[in-house]
Parts: C-alpha cells; structure tokens; sequence
C-alpha cells in the first residue's frame, strides 16, 4: 500500500472516529435525542435567518420512516435561501468556535451545526443531504457532503434555474434514530418551539402521515436582539484569554479592554493598573498568560462598575405566550409573568418569563404537573433533572397556591430564561445550572404567576363548594320535610316549599352561600330574609 | 296524647316556625362528653352539664345527621301512635330505604349510625329511649320474694319471683312502662357480678334463707335491670353488691352506684348512691387467709383503672375506697368473686351474711 494511502485512510478514519467517540458530546446520544436534536439544528437556523431577513418565518417539518432506526428528514422555510456560493460553507464544512466572538443574545448557542447533521447523514448512510435553495430568484438544487480528507465541502449542483419563490429546504438520510412521540420527541420539541416563537408557523408530518399544525399566534417578528459588548464582571480567566487571542486591532492591553467591554473607561483601566502593578497593561493582548489574566479577573471584581446595559434582552413578551399557549393548548387558566431583567455572578445580565397554564386543553393533552423550559426562546427537553428550572418549580409548595398534588393536576409551567450568556450546566446545553441570583428569578416569577391561578382555582373550588352543599343539602329536603310533617300535623307541601325556598336562596351565586361555612355558626342575618318573608305569605 | 308525644310535637313546631321564619331548622342537644359530666354530690350521681350544642341542617357537616335525627322522631311517633314496641335494630330497618328515585343514597346504611342519633334525641327531649317504645337487649336476672304485674300484648300476668325455678326472672328492658312491683317482702337487694354465682346463691335458696332479692346483671349492667335496682332502692330497700375484685368487678359497681358518663344525662334515675360494695376486697385476705393462695396478679387494665378511679372526685371522697385501691396497687394481685368456693362450696353464702352482719363494706 502506497504511503500516501494510508494517510488518507488514517485521515478518512480520524474525523469518522473523532465524530463517533464525541457524539455524545455533540449531542446525538440516544436515538430519539438524536432525531430531535437534528431537527433543532435545521430549525433554529431557518428562524434566525428568517428573523434577520425580517420574514415571517413559516417552517415545515417532515420525518418518513425508511426502515428500523432509518429515516428522511425534509426541513424547509420561507426564509431568505442561501447563495449557491455559500450553499457548501453553510451545510458541508464543520465550523468551530465562530459564534464564541457574538456576544448576543441567540438561540444558536445550543448548536452544533446543520454541518455535523449532514454529517451525521453521510456517516450513517452514505448518502449526500440534498439542498434546495431559492435565493433572490435563482432555485439551485445541489447534493452536499464532506470530504473527510480535507473537511471541505462535497458539493454536486445538480440543477440552477430561475424561481419565483423563496426559502430552503435541506433533506438527508440518517441511520440509528428514532421517531418518537414522547416529551423528548420532535412533536414536542416543535409544539414547545412553537409556544415559545408565536410568530412562526410550524407544519409536521409525523411518519404516520399524521400532519400537525402549530399556527402563528401573532402576526410580527420579534424585536431583533442587538449584539453588546460583555460586562467585566460576567467574564472568566478563560473568557479574558479567548478575547485576548482572537484580538486583532489593539496593540496594548489597555486598550483591548476599553475596546472589547461595556463600560471600561480609561479612568477604570488605570484603577485596574492599580491593582495588578505586576502585570504590564502595555504589552500586545496575545502576550497575556493566565495568571495575569487571572489577575485581572480578579481587580475586575474589586472595580465598581455602572451596570450593564439591559437592551440586548427580548423576552418572548406577556401577550406573546398568552397569545401562543392559547392557540396550542387552549387553557382554562393562564398566568404570564415577565420580570425585569436582573443580573447575575454580577454582570451577567438575564430575564425570567413564567407562564402558568392550568386545565382546558392540557387535560385533552394529558399533561401534568409539566415543567416546560426555554432558554433564549429554545425548547430544553433533556437533562431536566439537574436543571435549575425543573428544581425551583418542582420543589415549590403548590399546595399554597390550591394546587394539591402538582405531578397530578393538568398544569403546565413554562419558564424562559432570556440572557446573552445562559449559565448551562454541561457541553449539552440542555440543563440550568443552579445560579443562586436566577433560581431566585425564576422562584419569584413562578410564585407570581401561581398566585394569580390560585385566585382562579380557589375562586372555583368556592362555587364549587356552593353548588356541592346545594346539591347534598337539596336531597334531604323531602324526606325532611315529611318527617316534620309528621312531628307537627302540618302539611307537608307547605314545608317542604318553604325549605326549598331557603336553600335556593343561600346558596345561589359565588358570594350566597360565604356567610353560612366560616363563622359555623347560625347568624341567620346574612341572607335575603325580605325575598323569603313575602314569599311565606304567600304560601299561606 | 302522652308527655313524649308532646314533647315530639313540640320539635316539630320549633322547626317548622324557623322554617316558617326563613331560617334553616335547628336542634339543640346537651353535649355528651367527658368535660360535660358533673357529679352531682347531693344526690351522689354522675349528671350532664350546661353544655348545649347546636345542630345545624343548613350545614354539610350536619344535614344528613340532623334529617336521620328527624326521621327517628318521626317515626317512633309512629310506635307510640300503634303502642307497638321494637329494638333499635328493628327501627333502623324500618328507616332503611332509599332518599328516592333519583337519589343513589339510604336514609340510614349503618346501624351504628341511629344508635348515637336515638341517644341525641333522648337527651333532647330529657326521655328515655323505652318511652319511645324503643328496646334493648335483656340479660340481667332475678328470685326472691317479689311478685310483679306484667301488662304486655294486651294480657295481664302476674309473675311471682320465688316462682321462677333455676334460671330466674328476665328483667326486661323496660320496667317503667307497663310493669308494676305488687308485693314486696325482700330485707335487702344482692347484687352478684356473675350468673355462675346467682346460680350457685340459688340452689342453696340464699335469697329465701336471707329474705332478699337475688340479681344478677351478668356482667354490666342494662338499663332495665339499674332502673330495677333505682327502684327497689327507693322502696327503702338496702342494695348490697359483691362483684370481683379488679377493673371490671370496680366498674360495673360505679355505674350503678352514680351512673356511666354515657347515661349521665338522666342522672338520678338511672344512679343508686345508696348501693354497698361487700366484697370481694384485698382485706378479705387477712380474714380469710385461704384467699391469699387464690389471688391473680394484676393485669396493666386493673392498676391503671384503680389509678384512674383514684382520680374520679366522687370516688376518692370515700377513704375506705382509696385504701383499697392503694392496696391493689400496692400488692398488684386481684381475686375473683369465685374464689370465695374455693374452700367450701357453701362458704360464700357464710361471706355475704357475715359481712353484713358487722357492716363491712365499702360504700
């Protein structure tokens, strides 16, 4: 075997293994997480160029079954479309570390690419994705793989015509996923997708053929988050390294910091010099090691600092999950909570919105005691037992707020945490991690929301208490009524009416029967006794 | 119309003038609890306090309670009408159907269910269950020289107590009603805890020997056979009683003496302060030293009774019974009634006679 072969095949075998080894890193563990995860990837891309291309987005999802564990995933939108010349860049070429430089508020910190899924395809199958992409009027239809060699992409044109119509659809094989319709299955992650981006449109085709809509709920995108420059108090030793190797335009440290952080004045940075006058704030960012990095992490914690600026949040909005759990679940409660943004480790500015849904179609939906969670807009369906969410609601005293067992009642609980850097507890990003300052949010903003379906609950529990005594009570006036009829020589009729009479009176209407149970005791004065007086003359 | 039939009478009214009123019917009871009972030191018997209580039909809690305690009211007044007698048993049959039709719910389900309302009405109306022609079981029994006047199912018999051969006579649930003492020759009432002592009394014909009355309530008493023994205590009769010497023999004397906490409310008539205790007793053991090989130990129910007896203010007054008790106490032995034949058969009768004879007893 020539040499040159078997560096190939050495190539060919390493990004292969590399992948196979760190699939769980990459998030394509367990067969139905996979299938899911792939979906997430096409789309979330399809929402955020929608979204910067200031479209509507409307997405359409489609999963046939070719065989066990064996399926095709059709993706598409009405997005913007990719030129042909990027059509390879976008989809065959694994990308690394590129999104670390924004720092914004954006639902693709999740991701691992739409590359490592067509990947993930062509390792599994052996076949090509193949792209349709309608941009600015050309329709170009291409096969897309990579080039394990060169982790160039492999791209086949396969037809460039003119269109009138717009968007992309992306459709590849995959082996060993599943199709689910479980809480950790594509139905869900679209159906929560959907509740929490009520502006966007989502069609599935279930493998059975089964079509499901999630309709928009309003009408207009969301107001584009806008990049800001990270707070000195929310970065790391590694953070400040990162920067500081990917600088391009600062020669000095000094003014690297000035440059590359949000409210670092010159007036700060020379307090900083004092307090690490061994570290030489003039030489070139590139020269900076950890320990001095280390060093100014620590003066950045000593400096005050104005607050970071709150702009770069946009939370889903109040009407916005009101308008999105309506038109999906259709409850016959709902209480949407959104808190104003607060700041953690300091400076890290973040967001809570909670949204309480209760009874009405969660009962048809059989969901309960459902903790539903985002970050920055993003279905987290895994790992939810360590995740900060799950635990601050679940371990909250619902008996408080009239719900009596909370696993077991149709209630689901939604909480988004909205913040330019999500604190997440592994690689996966699909878990919180407990930071005192959000679980504290997200406590308070889930208390709020509970308190107002409590009002309702405990409201309805009230009336329904009336008309229970109303009911149990009504019953035993005719036999009642005889037996006094009998101890008394009157008639019966004439009592029994009167009885009735009574009864109908106390507890008709939510506030009738309130005087009677509290004080348990007779006042006899709470009650219509001028309606019932003329009334027994009547009767006489 | 009769008292009772008057006083039923007048519950409906009330009812049905607030019903009249626009208010929902009320009935108010005595309530029947421990921190209710007084007892009564000039007539030495346990009686129910002022304590009312209010039931409500307007209430979830009470309404079915309150319409159960109605229809009992009802429908005794129905007995009373056909001067027709039965056992609280036979009237919650008689109250056991269904509410109606539509209605997937009984006036009654559970006897045990009108037993605590026939209680409620009886406190109520301050009657007795038997002049609501309501029975209970019998089970006390009677010789001696007493003759009585039975007027039941329209016969009049006349029944004589030295007549009733070897298993006595069945004092019957009500002796008020219907039921007069004729003649009465008896110098005293005895009072024996067990039949197997009555039967053994009988045979060597104590109760014509000792001119008395020979009663066995075979365990606690009923209530016909205490309203018997009130009876005969107020025909001047002394009443003396032997019963074992533990929790149970302790108890069953209480309660004739002053009455239970349950039956409280009719106080005196159902309480004989005047009654004696003979035996047996611990004492007993150092007159009769063959008593001492005949004791048991006592169990953990007889020394907590005789603590719990010690604290009952109308037993710890009399200090004979409060050493006798720190006697039990102290040795931690009981001894039964039977055990007076362990030495002779007829020695009990000797027993009885002696203590009496030198007034030793406890009152």
């Amino acid at each position: 075997m020539a040499e040159e072969d078997m560096f190939r095949q050495f190539k060919e075998h390493s990004v292969a293994e590399f992948f196979k080894k760190n699939r769980q890193m990459l998030g394509f563990s367990g067969k139905v997480r996979s299938l899911t995860m792939i979906v997430h990837e096409f789309v979330t891309n399809s929402l955020d160029a929608c979204e910067e291309a200031g479209i509507v987005p409307e997405i359409s999802v489609q999963a046939e079954e070719l065989g066990e564990d064996h399926y095709r995933l059709t993706v598409s939108d009405n997005g913007p479309g990719i030129p042909k010349s990027h059509l390879g860049k976008a989809l065959g070429q694994m990308l690394a570390g590129t999104k670390f430089h924004r720092y914004l508020q954006q639902r693709g910190q999740q991701g691992i690419g739409a590359s490592a899924c067509v990947m993930f395809s062509y390792l599994t199958t052996g076949q090509p994705a193949k792209a349709v992409s309608c941009h600015k009027g050309r329709k170009v239809t291409a096969n897309i793989s990579i080039d394990f060699k060169t982790n160039k992409p492999n791209v086949e044109a396969l037809g460039d015509e003119a269109t009138e119509e717009r968007g992309l659809m992306v459709t590849a094989e995959y082996k060993d996923v599943r199709y689910e319709r479980s809480n950790y299955g594509v139905y869900e992650y679209l159906r929560r997708t959907a509740l929490a981006n009520p502006h966007c449109s989502i069609t599935l085709i279930e493998p059975n053929k089964e079509r499901a809509v999630f309709p928009r709920s309003v009408e207009a995108n969301p107001k584009r988050p806008f990049e800001i420059k990270p707070h000195p108090l929310g970065i790391t030793t590694h953070d400040l390294l990162e920067f500081a190797k990917h600088n391009k335009e600062n020669r000095k440290i000094t003014a690297f910091l000035q440059n590359s952080f949000s409210r670092v004045s010159a007036a700060k940075v020379e307090e900083l010099r004092a307090l690490t006058p061994d570290v030489n704030l003039d030489k070139d960012p590139a020269d900076l090691d950890w320990n001095e990095a280390e060093k100014l992490v620590k003066a950045f914690q000593q400096v005050k600092w104005i607050a970071p600026s709150m702009d770069s949040l946009v939370p889903i909005g109040k009407e916005q999950v009101e308008a999105s759990f309506r038109s999906i679940f259709n409850p016959e409660v709902l209480v949407v909570t959104e808190r104003s943004p607060k700041v953690y480790r300091g400076g890290i500015p973040f967001m809570v919105e909670a949204g309480i849904a209760y009874g009405g179609g969660l009962v048809g939906a059989d969901k309960k005691g459902e903790v539903m969670r985002f970050s920055n807009r993003v279905p987290l369906l895994f790992d939810s037992g360590g995740c900060a969410i799950t635990e601050t609601v679940k371990t909250l005293d619902w008996g408080r707020y009239d719900v009596k067992n909370f696993e077991d009642e149709p209630i689901a609980v939604l909480v988004n945490l909205v913040s330019v850097h999500v604190p997440y507890t592994s690689a996966g990003k699909q878990a919180i991690s407990p930071e005192d300052d959000v679980m504290e949010e997200i406590r308070l903003a889930v208390m709020e929301a509970s308190r107002g379906v409590q009002r309702y609950l405990s409201g309805k529990r009230k009336a329904h208490d009336i008309a229970t005594k109303k009911k149990v009570i009504g019953r035993y006036v005719s036999q009642l009524a005889g037996d006094l009829a009998t101890l008394s020589g009157e008639k019966k009729d004439r009592i029994e009416k009167k009885l009735a009479k009574i009864i109908e009176d106390r507890y008709s209407g939510p506030e009738g029967g309130d005087d009677e149970e509290p004080a348990g005791d007779e006042t006899g004065n709470g009650k219509p006794e001028a309606g019932s007086d003329s009334d027994g003359g009547e009767g006489e | 119309m009769s008292e009772v039939d008057k006083k039923l009478e007048g519950m409906g009214k009330q009812m049905v003038g607030e019903i009249d009123r626009g208010e929902g019917p009320t009935f108010e009871s005595t309530l029947r609890t421990r921190s209710n009972t007084i007892f009564d030191e000039a007539v030495g018997c346990l009686r129910t306090g002022d304590k009312k209580e209010q039931r409500k039909f307007l209430s979830m809690a009470q309404a079915r309670t309150f319409m159960q305690t109605v229809a009992i009211a009802a429908k005794t007044k129905q007995f009373l009408r056909e001067n027709l007698h039965t056992s609280i048993r036979g009237l919650f049959y008689q109250l056991k159907f269904t509410l109606g039709e539509d209605i997937d719910e009984d006036l009654f389900t559970e006897q045990s269910e009108s037993n605590a309302l026939v209680e409620d009405l009886e406190v109520a109306l301050k009657i007795k269950r038997e002049d609501l022609n309501l029975t209970t079981d019998r089970k006390g029994f009677v010789a001696g020289p007493m003759t009585i006047l039975d007027r039941f199912g329209g016969d009049d018999t006349l029944i004589d107590l030295e007549q009733q051969g070897r298993s006595g006579w069945s004092i019957p649930s009500d002796v008020d009603n219907g039921m007069t003492i004729k003649k009465l020759d008896a110098d005293y009432v005895l009072v024996v805890e067990k039949d197997a002592l009555w039967q053994r009394l009988n045979e060597d014909k104590f109760w014509k020997k000792e001119n008395c009355l020979l009663i066995t309530p075979k365990g606690q008493s009923t209530r016909g056979t205490r309203r018997l023994l009130r009876k005969l205590a107020d025909k001047k009769l002394p009443i003396y009683c032997l019963m074992d010497c533990d929790a149970w023999g302790w108890y069953i004397y209480w309660t004739i003496k002053t009455g239970s906490m349950n039956l409280a409310y009719l106080g005196r008539d159902f309480a004989v302060p005047e009654s004696k205790f003979l035996g047996v007793t611990m004492s007993d053991i150092k007159e009769f030293s063959f008593l001492e090989k005949l004791t048991i130990r006592a169990k953990e129910v007889d020394v907590k009774r005789a603590e719990e007896l010690m604290s009952y203010p109308w037993i710890n007054r009399h200090p004979d019974w409060v050493r006798e008790l720190k006697l039990v106490l102290k040795t931690k032995k009981k001894l039964e009634q039977d055990a007076l034949q362990g030495q002779r058969l007829t020695f009990v009768g000797e027993y009885i006679k002696n203590k009496i004879e030198k007034k030793e007893w406890l009152t």
